[in-house]
């Protein structure tokens, strides 16, 4: 979807890499499984990192599979589970409105893809949603408050990341006791702020160009798609924080059977993301390559 | 109370070093100064408790009436001291009160209470800060924050706030330089040490010693 929440790679052991891109296969099989081919397509990295983060221990079995992507050689693939279910309807229902929202803004060809993507994967959207009623009901109020909130033009960095936040937030209320639903909760409600800051920031110079909303744009009242050193500096540190809020809440959870890549995503993953964001090196072409090559 | 051993993930067999390192490594991780003013401090409060009762009681049984000495990060004396609960002396009753509510995580009520004062002056806007801060909105604390210091320029509290905010705050990592601040602020380590032990003493305690001098 977004991408941002990925490992560093070459800090990977070659087991956990193996398991990572299980976890990614299987994510990709299960939204086959349940959804249809075609929801194959928005198999993405941040669904991955929740299906780890959400796994209990015994969410671990794989088995060999092939695909399309993968012929020849089969790979061991995470095999259906609560955890996994849970990241593949939630990929559905966000997917779907993230399309419809894009095929109502958007321009041009692109708009009509997702339009078109849209009519094509309603039924498992519906279907995912009568799955996870809790989860599409956060999805469906937040991006109407979004939209909304987009177009007052909203001046508030916070109020605009909060909706978005609020939908990763919701997550956690699906965990099975109060204080793991509030651990959870705060983790993705700060990881939905990173994620949704970094996109803006990645996506200013060509909002800047569009006239479409960024919420950087009302609130430094930039004439000019490029934030200053101090405004860097500022937005790096509520990055900062809110990396600080993840920290916290992650010493909290229990232990994980894929702590150590989940440690390798939110230590040096995040940080890179964000390094490469505000070095202006995550550029779309940039953004295909990396996922060609990663898995 | 858990086996001491499986509270600190070591097993019965390990060295007194060994316990003292998995202890350290726990207490660094649970340490109340990175969860301050967190949702979830409460928690963390719990979990440094039950790791400071697993090393007393290990340590204990391994001295076998050898004093019964007492480790551990000094438990609630410190911990409280670091939880928030500051004393305040604000002349206007009705900011003690918001306060009061911020630091029960009363939110709503708070920022209620805080729109229908029509005066803000800086403490408005430090309490405003506090209420964004707590419930994660960091841009808007940091330029509440900001405005706070601004307007009364010799106010400790003002400006530790933004100094800690400036400095990107505190929290556990697993190696130093793994944040989000980019290449300087690896460097600034012990300068932010330095900052987090002053701010510290401001409020009664004192973490260099807490860390270093066990």
């Amino acid at each position: 979807m977004y991408g941002y929440v990925r490992p560093v790679k070459g800090e990977m052991k070659i087991s956990e890499f193996e398991r990572f891109r299980g976890v990614y296969c299987g994510l990709c099989h299960e939204l086959s499984r349940r959804y249809g081919p075609l929801s194959r397509f928005l198999v993405n990295y941040d669904f991955t990192f929740l299906a780890m983060l959400l796994a209990g221990p015994d969410d671990t079995k794989t088995c060999p599979r092939r695909c399309a992507a993968h012929p020849i050689k089969a790979t061991d693939c995470l095999m259906a589970c609560a955890s996994l279910e849970t990241a593949a309807d939630m990929t559905v229902i966000l997917g779907w409105w993230k399309m419809a929202d894009g095929a109502q803004d958007g321009h041009g060809p692109r708009a009509a893809g997702y339009k078109a993507a849209c009519r094509a994967l309603k039924g498992a959207c519906d279907k995912a949603a009568a799955r996870q009623p809790a989860f599409a009901a956060a999805v469906e109020e937040n991006l109407r408050g979004l939209r909304k909130l987009e177009s007052e033009h909203c001046p508030n960095l916070d109020q605009a990341a909060d909706r978005f936040a609020s939908i990763l937030r919701s997550i956690g209320a699906g965990e099975r006791t109060p204080e793991r639903q509030r651990i959870t909760g705060e983790l993705l409600y700060h990881l939905g702020r990173i994620i949704y800051i970094l996109d803006a920031v990645d996506d200013l110079a060509e909002d800047m160009r569009t006239g479409d909303y960024n919420p950087l744009r009302y609130r430094f009242a930039l004439a000019e798609g490029r934030l200053t050193p101090e405004q860097e500096r500022e937005l790096r540190t509520g990055l900062q924080l809110s990396h600080n809020a993840i920290s916290g809440a992650y010493a909290l959870m229990e232990s994980n059977p894929y702590a150590g890549i989940l440690t390798n995503i939110i230590y040096l993953g995040l940080p890179a993301a964000t390094q490469a964001v505000f070095a202006g090196t995550w550029n779309a072409g940039a953004k295909l390559k990396r996922e060609r090559s990663s898995l | 109370m858990n086996d001491p051993y499986s509270v600190l993930g070591v097993s019965p067999s390990a060295s007194d070093d060994e316990v003292k390192k998995a202890y350290r490594d726990l207490a660094r991780k649970y340490h109340p100064d990175n969860y301050h003013d967190n949702p979830l401090a409460d928690l963390a409060s719990e979990k440094m408790k039950e790791i400071n009762e697993a090393y007393d009681a290990i340590t204990k049984s391994r001295e076998q009436g050898g004093g019964g000495s007492s480790y551990g990060y000094g438990g609630g004396a410190y911990q409280s001291q670091s939880a928030g609960q500051r004393q305040y002396t604000g002349a206007n009753a009705q900011y003690v009160r918001i306060r009061n509510l911020i630091n029960a995580n009363d939110l709503a009520q708070a920022e209620a209470m805080l729109n229908a004062i029509p005066d803000h002056n800086a403490e408005w806007f430090y309490l405003m800060g506090s209420v964004c801060w707590r419930r994660g909105w960091m841009d808007q604390a940091g330029q509440y924050f900001r405005t706070a210091a601004t307007m009364e320029p010799g106010n400790v509290e003002y400006r530790n706030a933004v100094q800690y905010m400036n400095q990107g705050g505190q929290a556990y990592r697993p190696a130093a330089g793994m944040d989000m601040m980019g290449g300087d602020a690896a460097c600034n380590m012990c300068q932010n040490l330095i900052c987090a032990d002053c701010c510290c003493e401001m409020c009664g305690g004192n973490l260099i010693p807490c860390i270093g001098c066990r």
